[in-house]
């Protein structure tokens, strides 16, 4: 059976708690990730910081897709302010720290369960809490077909 | 785990012609497009030979992605800082007819303060699953004199080992104050350090006393193609092995060497040993087009054939 360690992309691309949200989208946007590690002074994982948490500190009322013209409704001072707050705050006021992760040898089939359960597109690879590595949906996918079966 | 900074990477982009006519259109032979710089080698080097090794330093641009999946492929885990700016190519131009080669560089990146700090700050992180850091290569334009000095000594209280591949001018600056594993000075450009001619036995003797004076526990010293000298307080080597015919590439030759002596000494505790797998390891790497080893077990085949003298 495929363990992680057979997929895992070896990238440490981490941030910190303490690091600026301006910081992170930037970082998210040069490097196209849609999610990043969020970790300790000793390189532990600690949670986990997405595209999605910085919009939704900004926009936290749903917008319906159904009525474009809701985006009008919103007071624009209101999200001007609301944008200036957002851009100094830091990874620890939005980031979730409930994270999921797994070890090198965790099997593939824990990974696809998890990913397809919870939606999860990356998840953190860690040894003794330590990032090592990340598995993404697209490598993982690339290992099952390469293989044609997971066990 | 070890870790190699280098904070001047570049790729490095090989052009094979049979012969160069200066002046005209050439057309290349082929080419071979690889991410480059002297920490980077031995990053892929200690890779191929089996070490668990992380790369770090400064990356920007549409490149990076790609200079980092080759990494990865090769068994690099990376760990860069992102700068908003693209990353250097350097030309290395082989010419087969004439078994020349020319280096050519690219102008480096200027590193802002704000980029400084999160570098720093990953390194420290970086070094709690740590036991070797080797910082290789030269400086981009913003890093200062001392920050250098600065990494070595937060690698020193955290008790990991250190290894020096830099030019003289820097490590001049670095050494002061701190405590080093290994150092290897880069003598791409110059047979000289610290005025010293290198091709001069007794030269190799004074300028080896000087670093160990300066905190070195272990000094590699190359006086000719694949020609070295290293010492330690109580023991002294030399050692060579031929590199002839037209089909070898220098380019990373000698991070490949410092990259096998690395991975023996960490083993063996043995100077004499490390330094005749390193001479395999060089080897390796000149008859691979790539900038590491082809393979270990031909690097273990290949340094049978190094000369090794014990002199002190």
């Amino acid at each position: 059976m495929k363990k992680v360690k057979d997929f895992i992309t070896r990238d440490l691309t981490s941030v910190t708690e303490d690091t600026p949200l301006k910081e992170v989208a930037e970082l998210l946007s040069i490097r196209e990730l849609i999610g990043i590690p969020v970790v300790n002074k000793k390189n532990e994982v600690t949670g986990w910081i997405s595209e999605t948490d910085i919009i939704t500190s900004i926009f936290p009322e749903k917008v319906k897709i159904e009525n474009p013209d809701v985006i009008h409704l919103i007071n624009i001072s209101q999200v001007v302010k609301k944008l200036t707050r957002v851009g100094q705050a830091m990874v620890r006021d939005y980031m979730i720290k409930d994270v999921y992760f797994v070890d090198e040898d965790t099997p593939a089939s824990y990974v696809v369960e998890l990913m397809l359960h919870k939606d999860f597109k990356r998840v953190p690879v860690v040894r003794n809490k330590r990032l090592v590595g990340i598995v993404d949906r697209s490598s993982l996918s690339r290992i099952l077909l390469e293989e044609g079966s997971i066990d | 785990m070890i870790v190699t900074v280098t904070l001047n990477p570049a790729f490095d982009h090989l052009l094979f012609f049979s012969k160069i006519f200066m002046g005209k259109l050439n057309r290349a032979v082929s080419t071979l497009r690889m991410p480059g710089g002297k920490g980077i080698n031995v990053a892929g080097s200690l890779a191929v030979l089996g070490d668990e090794v992380v790369a770090t330093g400064f990356l920007g641009g549409q490149g990076s992605r790609a200079f980092e999946g080759f990494l990865r492929k090769i068994g690099v885990t990376t760990s860069f800082t992102y700068i908003d700016q693209e990353i250097r190519t350097d030309f290395y131009i082989i010419e087969d007819k004439k078994n020349r080669q020319s280096l050519f560089i690219e102008k480096s990146s200027h590193i802002e303060l704000r980029y400084l700090n999160s570098f720093k700050a990953n390194f420290k992180r970086l070094l709690h699953s740590a036991k070797l850091v080797e910082i290789g290569g030269s400086l981009p334009k913003g890093i200062p004199p001392n920050f250098i000095n600065e990494l070595i000594l937060s690698a020193n209280k955290k008790k990991v080992k250190v290894v020096l591949n830099l030019q003289e001018s820097i490590l001049k600056e670095c050494l002061a104050g701190s405590s080093s594993f290994i150092v290897c000075p880069d003598l791409r450009e110059s047979c000289y350090i610290f005025g010293e001619d290198l091709c001069n036995a007794a030269s190799r003797h004074k300028a080896a006393q000087w670093l160990l004076n300066k905190g070195a526990e272990i000094v590699i010293l190359k006086y000719g193609d694949l020609c070295y000298f290293v010492a330690k307080k109580d023991e002294v080597w030399e050692g060579e092995i031929g590199i002839e015919g037209s089909n070898v590439i220098m380019l990373g030759v000698r991070d490949g060497m410092l990259a096998g002596f690395i991975h023996n000494y960490l083993k063996t505790n043995d100077i004499g040993e490390a330094l005749k797998f390193g001479l395999g390891v060089a080897l390796s790497t000149a008859q691979n087009k790539m900038s590491y080893l082809h393979s270990k077990k031909q690097a273990e085949e290949l340094c049978v054939m190094a000369k090794l003298r014990k002199i002190a």
